[in-house]
């Protein structure tokens, strides 16, 4: 007998009761399709969050006040007013593996404009912030080093902003209040989204300078405080800056016991890995919401099985006595368990992706569907119908001719 | 000619250990020389089915032991005797033993299935077995949709499609009328004259009395043994 003997054999049993074979392919489909669905999720998020930790900048690194507990979980990070306009200076000028810095001073006023008003966070800065972020102005400009020194009252709005503001026709050259003080509309971001939870169009950008003079008002005791900076390494010396900027900062703070760090110094490899530990928690719950109903199938496929083992005694008595051999009625039975499986888990690799892209349409959540998914999901259901499937077959394969043709 | 089936002293018990054990073969010796024709008769119960189980290899003896072609049953893996049961031994069944999901055809060709017989040849030797007991007309029939006679006539064909060298037939006309049993006699009496060992089982002393030995078994003992002279 060979594999096409024993294939078509199988088949006839999986036929002779297509109601039943075709709950079992069910359970097996709604497994697999829920797991390349659910892993795609997951892999989605994943890359999304890659994608929008990439977007913060090149090489960036982040400073800001707070604590960092020694398991590197950020405990309090907060708008405590360490960290100083003179902190910002002293990276600038101190720490040989940092290439920019701009320090930080942001929020939220009303800003009016004509009639309309609306209230926006307004974020302070230094001209090369859109180098670092990588993130600049599409129409218009950003403004100049020459503009912060003057502390010039000038500003750049997201696009949302421009949006809710101004509507049509070009803001750049039009006036605009904030929280009363007039300043002029020298240029527009570009379009960029959520960035980390926050909507990057829904802000203003101006001098740090004027920020001080016009909006915040000084700090009595340390002077110009920021609410963080922003610096860009070297490229690949991302390590170095960290450490120049957190032994310089120690110094200034004059902090001798790290544990009392009243900042918190992240590279962009940090944020990334922060990142990418939650995506992977969520993947794996999710992996494993599926897996649970990947078994559920398989049981599925083993009770069906041993209700067909024992429904066809009859069936397999008379095989055995017209001289099939043990291992022919365990391949018979294994063959028809793997086909139940391998056809619930095709269909349910396709239901899988197509369900994939229909939660990437209606929901707008980005979803990938790996190749290994696909793979794996294929080994799987092989697998299932191989491990729920032999107990059963092997169970027919033991039945002693005589005993089956007697049953009923 | 030399012995092909030889029990000696074959007991088989059921539930053997049980609180009530059956004994339905209790100490049978008969030896059965290559091409004879035998009949086994006896009362509902007397063992006949037992007996028949164990010469088509499909049982095994509890006590006792059984050669088939000069080789001990006992030695034989059940493996071994799935190819005997395929290949050396064609039964057919006190109930028929169809299967209800297949054609007529389709069971006629399942012994050649497991003999490894290409799916072709396999047709054209089923169709055969089919118009020798003259059920050409009939072949794509499931059994649901047969006579007893007919089923009957089907597990025939489906006995001989192998063409074993031993033929065991457990009432083989029990379900047909006067006519057709001639028929099926005649097939057997061919088979014979072809050197087939037939052995069948029959309460009809007519059937019975075709074959040129007539063994009587009661209580799971041989009762009598006769031998009638040539073939009819
Ligand atoms: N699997 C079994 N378990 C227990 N007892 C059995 C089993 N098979 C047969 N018997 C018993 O063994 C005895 C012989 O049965 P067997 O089927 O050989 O009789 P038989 O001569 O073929 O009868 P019949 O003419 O009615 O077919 C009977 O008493 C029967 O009840
Ligand atoms: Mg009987």
């Amino acid at each position: 007998m060979n594999i096409v003997e024993l294939l078509s054999v199988a088949w006839q049993g999986i036929l002779s009761n297509r109601l039943r074979s075709a709950l079992t392919v069910l359970g097996i489909l709604i497994g697999i399709a829920s797991v390349i669905t659910l892993i795609g999720i997951g892999e989605g998020a994943k890359q999304e969050a890659e994608k929008q930790v990439q977007s913060l900048g090149v090489n960036l690194i982040y400073i800001r006040p707070g604590q960092v507990s020694s398991m590197g979980i950020s405990m309090g990070q907060g708008n405590a007013p360490t960290l100083t306009y003179d902190d910002a200076v002293a990276i600038r000028e101190n720490c040989p593996a940092v290439k920019e810095v701009a320090a930080q001073y942001s929020q939220s006023f009303q800003v009016q404009y004509g009639e309309k008003n609306t209230m926006t966070q307004v974020n302070a800065t230094e001209p090369n912030y859109p180098d670092i972020r990588n993130f600049y102005a599409d129409r218009g400009r950003f403004f100049t080093k020459r503009e912060l020194d003057d502390a010039a009252r000038v500003c750049i709005i997201g696009d949302t902003v421009a949006n809710d503001l101004i509507g049509e026709g070009n803001p750049v050259g039009k006036q605009l209040l904030i929280r009363g003080e007039l300043f002029d509309v020298i240029g527009v971001m570009e379009k960029k989204g959520m960035t980390q939870g926050m909507d990057m169009d829904d802000q203003i950008f101006i001098p740090l300078s004027t920020g001080y003079a016009t909006l915040f008002g000084l700090n009595q005791v340390t002077g110009k405080t920021v609410r963080n900076i922003l610096a860009q390494s070297k490229d690949g010396e991302d390590w170095q800056a960290q450490f120049q900027i957190t032994n310089l900062l120690r110094l200034r703070h004059n902090i001798q016991n790290p544990e009392e760090d009243d900042f918190m110094v992240r590279t962009q490899v940090d944020i990334m890995q922060t990142a990418q530990s939650i995506t992977g928690v969520f993947s794996l719950l999710l992996g494993a919401t599926a897996g649970i109903s990947l078994l559920v199938g398989g049981i599925g496929i083993m009770n069906i099985m041993l209700v067909s083992v024992t429904e066809r005694t009859r069936e397999i008595g008379v095989r055995k006595a017209l001289g099939a051999k043990h291992n022919q009625i365990l391949a018979q039975f294994v063959i028809e368990a793997v086909l139940i499986s391998m056809t619930g888990g095709i269909l349910g690799i396709l239901l899988g992706v197509s369900g994939s892209h229909f939660i990437s349409n209606i929901a707008e959540w980005p979803t990938v569907v790996t190749p290994i998914s696909i793979i794996l999901s294929v080994c799987v259901s092989l697998a299932i119908g191989l491990f729920f499937g032999i107990y059963p077959a092997k169970k027919a394969a033991m039945l002693d001719p005589i005993v089956a043709l007697r049953s009923e | 000619m030399s012995n092909v089936i030889e029990l000696k002293d074959v007991w088989r018990i059921y539930n053997e250990g049980a609180e009530e054990p059956v004994y339905a073969l209790q100490g049978v010796s008969i030896s059965i020389r290559h091409g004879e024709y035998s009949a086994i008769v006896g009362t509902s119960g007397s063992g006949k089915s037992t007996l028949m189980n164990i010469i088509g290899c499909l049982d095994r003896p509890t006590r006792g032991t059984y050669m088939l072609d000069g080789i001990d049953i006992e030695n034989r893996s059940d493996d071994e005797l799935a190819t005997i049961r395929n290949k050396t031994v064609g039964f057919v069944f006190q109930q028929f033993n169809l299967l209800g999901s297949m054609s007529a055809l389709k069971n006629v060709m399942l012994p050649l299935v497991y003999a490894g017989i290409p799916g072709k040849e396999r047709k054209i030797r089923a169709e055969l077995a089919l118009k020798e007991v003259g059920l050409e007309n009939r072949m794509h029939h499931r059994p649901n949709e047969l006579s007893g006679g007919q089923q009957q006539r089907v597990a025939i064909a489906r006995a001989i499609v192998n063409k074993p060298s031993i033929l065991l037939a457990d009432e083989p006309t029990g379900a047909l009328d006067s006519t057709t049993a001639s028929e099926i006699m005649d097939l057997f009496g061919r088979l014979v004259k072809e050197g087939m060992t037939v052995i069948l089982v029959t309460h009809d002393p007519e059937t019975a009395s075709r074959a040129n030995r007539i063994i009587k078994v009661r209580d799971g003992k041989i009762l009598e043994d006769i031998a009638m002279g040539t073939v009819s």
